[in-house]
């Protein structure tokens, strides 16, 4: 019996849920009954989900009908107890016995080695499949986490939308499950509007058959082929080619059940808009693919996806017309006020703009940017003077476009930057401040490129910094995942330009410029700038860390390199990329040279440590310690030399120099006392030990260096 | 179907799921939402079914009357049904059937719209109901009104009428409706547009209105201390009608705007709970005694 399965079906009726909320709900749903049934000893096979607007659905294929039985071994008295001196069973073995529905002869004795004990094996059957279910089902459903949730008429359950039937099936067989006040049944819906009345499932495998005959395309990836196909095929018989945008079309995907493409066209004078918001205003508002000529230039044509068939199409594509018309309507008229001022003559505007409360004015920020882009420009050497020029005027009219009429449209807000860069361009700004206009926010996402061109990452990194500073000093630091002011972005975003650009930037430095930077801040909650300065810098460090996670660098390794003194973000980077592959190549060999260092270093910071030491090489006596020293400065010179060029720091040959300290250390610890009586003796060995942790210190931190089988 | 007819339609299917007909509020409102209606309704656990037509201003959308489908003042038709009944959803659709709409001919579709109301501390969840493409109803259920949590949840399905109308008639301009068979929209509402939006856009005077706002917003706190929740609710509309004005006019840094939507909001969460505190003095009438008894 134990081997008989079938397939489990369930499905969560719900009014329209939001798109974005579908995916994650499904991969949750997936895991919280795989738990489920683990927890319960239910075996099973594959498992598909399905999503809709309308049904979250999980096939589980294979359920085992019911438990396996557990048989459990249960200790009762020690055996003294439960028989007499002649081996007769005692009230206590009797009482044992029946406690657990047995009779004395069904107890064994055995030496558990901690005394001998009487045991009675207790055999639990394995329940149904179908009285257990319900409640995995009703604790998978209730658990499963949105970004937000509500309530409904006058109950207390929560989740995304209201819940308005509930599909369970185990093979033919309906699981009894109540969710949210509804009892679960067989029956699911199709189509709110070309299916008919509620459709009724015999068994799970005719689920997604049952539901296509009811127009519903369940299964999304299916769904998602269907879209991208019928709107590629939509555009091409209008001429054009259709821009398939990734995360458009998943959105698109989660808002239809039986999609069907059309092509609708606006008036070509809304060409004139920038590319940007025309196909802003037909994604955003409309959820509309823009289409385009072979060239990439915009055809003034969309493609809808409709919820449904062909019927009516005709009345669906011009109703879809007549709305994107006023909306591009809007937009024009937004253009042709804001074309009224040219960019430049809008920053006077911006004083009447706060930028953060106790912070002044986007004026204000918009000076500070400037001044910050100056200091960049003259410390990092790949910037040259039409860069300076460049970046300078960008970072002037880096914010003008923010109290624009198109930016104050929430919808089109996210086009900050680059409205402003088109802006520049029809206010006759060179080419180059335009671009740096348009690119100084990104990178907007960790899939989004950091900007490219060398103002853009100026300002960028300017504004960047200076929103840091600006945050920080007003004690706004982030608290758990809450990040109101998208600083771990900010900061992110500085990891990843410099990089991307291998620039050389003193980070405390700019920092502190930064900080400096600001005006006199007397607000409830900030703190002093020397704190601040201390925050951001390890705020910037924990990005970076994320940094070289990503590039397969371990965590011991990552402390080690920024626990050593980091004149800039790219060394550490390069330096720990350096160092994970020299340790990849022979953990062995590193290890025993970090084992040396970790001697060394264990003595010169330990609680013996003796302060001002002062290394006095000629009054080493001992050939071992006066060993380790020559191999010391021999060391220091190749360190020297390896590390000289900023441009190209050779950290192998510094790893090679070091690692031939190893031997001598060794030696020296095996065979002279560092301790020494004499004071004189001990401090200068003591010196010559913190000389060779210092050298050390240039690469990394070897006490942070964890061996496996370690504890950390 | 003239917009008229479209009035009479709706209010013959709400009335038959039970809903009070009942007319506008007097003052100037930014959505049917702030009429005392649905606003105050919400509150507490009484039930309330109501249908009304509730003109709306929004001084920001000044056009000149010139933007085929925006004005800055329009209706909106509310229904409110407390608490929520299961199968809301089914009811909204056939009510838009009832329009002569064939769902199967068009594409009605529920699109994530989720509601937030700061200056009347407000917030649900629901969306935007399309007719191909264009928004004709929001369709929200209440978790949040006045600052206090909406027990039993109070659903809202607010059309837009001019909206609705114009898919209905097909036509792309507002003042191509049809009002009655005989007048048009335009007709009667084109001169209205053109006034107002000089008055709003160039010729309100700032002075004057932050003047007003700030004796009706101590008016509305000084009722609301005397235990008078309706009239002081009358002036945390107006403040909220100043302050869309005073928007309009540009007059509202965005700094100051947080400040003045807090005011506003802590005026009518203030409200909210004397209402509440009235009702409940009163026996919340409207619950059958055994509710009541228990909501007590």
């Amino acid at each position: 019996m134990a081997d008989q399965t079938a397939d489990l079906l369930f499905e969560i009726g719900v009014e329209e849920i939001p798109a974005p909320a579908v995916l994650p709900a499904l991969s949750q749903l997936e895991r919280l009954l795989a738990d489920g049934l683990a927890e319960v000893g239910l075996g099973h096979g594959s498992v598909s989900t399905w999503g809709t607007p309308r049904r979250l659905t999980i096939m589980v294929r294979d359920v085992a009908l019911r438990q396996t039985d557990l048989e459990q071994e249960v200790k009762g008295p020690p055996a003294a107890a439960a028989f007499d001196d002649e081996g007769n069973p005692t009230r206590a073995a009797e009482g044992f016995a029946s406690s657990k529905g047995l009779s004395v002869e069904d107890l064994e004795v055995r030496d558990t080695g901690k005394g001998v004990y009487v045991f009675a094996t207790v055999s639990e059957p394995g329940r149904e499949a179908v009285e257990v279910l319900p409640e995995i089902l009703h604790d998978a459903v209730a658990s499963l986490s949105f970004p937000k949730t509500m309530r409904w008429g006058d109950g207390d359950f929560r989740f995304a939308r209201p819940i308005q039937w509930i599909l369970a099936l185990l093979g033919e067989e309906v699981i009894p499950v109540e969710i949210a006040g509804l009892q679960s049944g067989r029956v699911t819906w199709g189509h709110r509007f070309l299916s008919d009345g509620p459709v009724r499932i015999a068994e799970p495998a005719q689920y997604l058959s049952a539901l296509g005959d009811a127009y519903v395309i369940a299964d999304h990836e299916r769904r998602r082929k269907m879209i991208a196909q019928g709107a590629r095929e939509a555009a091409e018989e209008a001429g054009g080619r259709v821009r398939l945008d990734p995360e458009l079309l998943e959105e698109v995907n989660f808002m239809v059940e039986y999609p069907t493409a059309l092509v609708g066209r606006f008036d070509p004078r809304y060409l004139e808009l920038p590319d940007d918001v025309i196909v802003t205003v037909m994604s955003g508002h409309q959820r509309y693919f823009a289409v385009e000529d072979v060239d990439g230039a915009l055809l003034p044509l969309f493609v809808a996806i409709r919820n449904g068939d062909e019927q009516g199409l005709e009345t669906v594509r011009r109703g879809n017309e007549w709305v994107i018309e006023p909306r591009l309507a809007d937009a024009e008229f937004y253009l042709t006020e804001d074309m009224r001022t040219p960019l430049p003559d809008r920053l006077e505007s911006l004083k009447r703009v706060t930028y953060i409360e106790g912070l002044g004015s986007l004026y204000d920020k918009t000076m500070r940017l400037q001044r910050l882009v100056g200091w960049l420009c003259g410390r990092v050497t790949q910037v040259e003077q039409d860069h300076e020029r460049h970046a300078t005027r960008a970072a002037r009219l880096s914010k003008c476009d923010l109290n624009t009429n198109m930016i104050g449209d929430t919808k089109l807000a996210k086009l900050q930057g680059r409205v402003g860069a088109e802006y520049a361009r029809r206010s006759g700004e060179p080419e180059e401040v335009a671009l740096a206009i348009g690119e100084h926010y990104r990178p907007y996402s960790a899939a989004d490129e950091p900007p490219a061109t060398t103002p853009g990452r100026v300002v960028a990194l300017a504004d960047k910094m200076d929103h840091l500073a600006a945050c920080f000093r007003l004690g706004l630091r982030p608290t758990g995942s809450a990040d109101p002011h998208a600083l771990r972005r900010a900061a992110q975003g500085i990891v990843r330009i410099i990089l991307d650009a291998r620039w050389r930037v003193e980070m405390p430095a700019f920092i502190t410029e930064a900080l400096d930077n600001l005006p006199e801040i007397d607000a409830p909650g900030a703190i002093a700038p020397e704190e601040a300065g201390e925050q951001i810098e390890q705020f910037i460090a924990a990005r970076l860390e994320g940094e070289l996670d990503s590039r397969g660098v371990i965590y011991d390794l990552t402390r080690a390199v920024l626990g050593a003194p980091c004149p800039d973000l790219l060394d550490a980077f390069d330096r720990a990329l350096a160092l994970r592959d020299i340790r990849a190549r022979n953990e062995h060999a590193f290890e025993l040279v970090v084992i040396a260092a970790e001697r060394t270093a264990n003595i010169v910071r330990g609680p013996k440590a003796e302060e001002d030491l002062q290394l006095d090489p000629e009054a080493l006596t001992e050939p071992e310690a006066r060993a380790l020293y020559s191999a010391f400065a021999a060391a220091r010179e190749t360190l020297r030399d390896a590390l000289a060029h900023e441009g190209r720091r050779d950290y192998e040959a510094a790893w090679e120099a070091l690692a031939g300290l190893r031997e001598p250390i060794d030696t020296f610890f095996d065979e002279v006392l560092v301790m020494a009586e004499d004071e004189h003796l001990r401090r200068n060995r003591l010196a010559l030990l913190a000389e060779v942790d210092d050298l050390f210190l240039r690469l990394l931190d070897v006490q942070e260096i964890v061996f496996e089988g370690e504890a950390d | 179907m003239t917009l008229q007819e479209i009035f009479a339609t709706l209010d013959r299917f709400w009335a038959e799921q039970e809903c009070l007909l009942t007319e506008a509020y007097e003052l100037e409102v930014g959505a049917g939402t702030m009429a005392p209606d649905t606003f105050l309704r919400s509150l507490g656990p009484e039930p309330w079914n109501v249908a009304y037509v509730q003109p709306c201003r929004r001084p920001a959308d000044s056009r000149y009357g010139e933007n085929p489908n925006r004005l800055q003042r329009y209706f909106q038709y509310q229904v409110i049904m407390k608490p929520s009944p299961q199968q809301f959803q089914d009811l909204s659709i056939a009510s838009v059937e009832a329009l002569g709409v064939d769902p199967v001919q068009h594409d009605i579709r529920f699109v994530e719209d989720d509601w937030e109301a700061p200056t009347l501390g407000a917030s649900g969840v629901g969306w935007e109901m399309w007719l191909d493409g264009m928004e004709i109803c929001q369709y929200t259920y209440f978790q949040q009104v006045g600052g206090q949590q909406c027990r039993p949840v109070t659903v809202e399905l607010t059309y837009g009428p001019e909206r609705l109308a114009m898919c209905l008639q097909g036509v792309e301009d507002y003042r191509d409706l049809m009002w009655s068979e005989a007048v048009g929209y335009g007709q009667m509402r084109f001169e209205e547009e053109r006034q107002y939006s000089h008055y709003n856009l160039e010729l309100a005077d700032v002075e004057m209105l932050s003047a007003m706002f700030e004796m009706c917003e101590a008016e509305a706190r000084r009722i609301t201390t005397e235990g008078l929740p309706l009239p002081a609710y009358d002036y945390v509309l107006k403040c909220s009608h100043l302050f869309n004005l005073l928007d309009a006019r540009g007059a509202i840094s965005v700094s100051e705007r947080t400040g003045i939507i807090e005011r506003v909001r802590r005026l009518a969460a203030g409200v909210a709970e004397a209402y509440v505190q009235r009702r409940r003095e009163l026996g919340f009438p409207l619950l059958d005694d055994q509710a009541a008894e228990a909501a007590s």
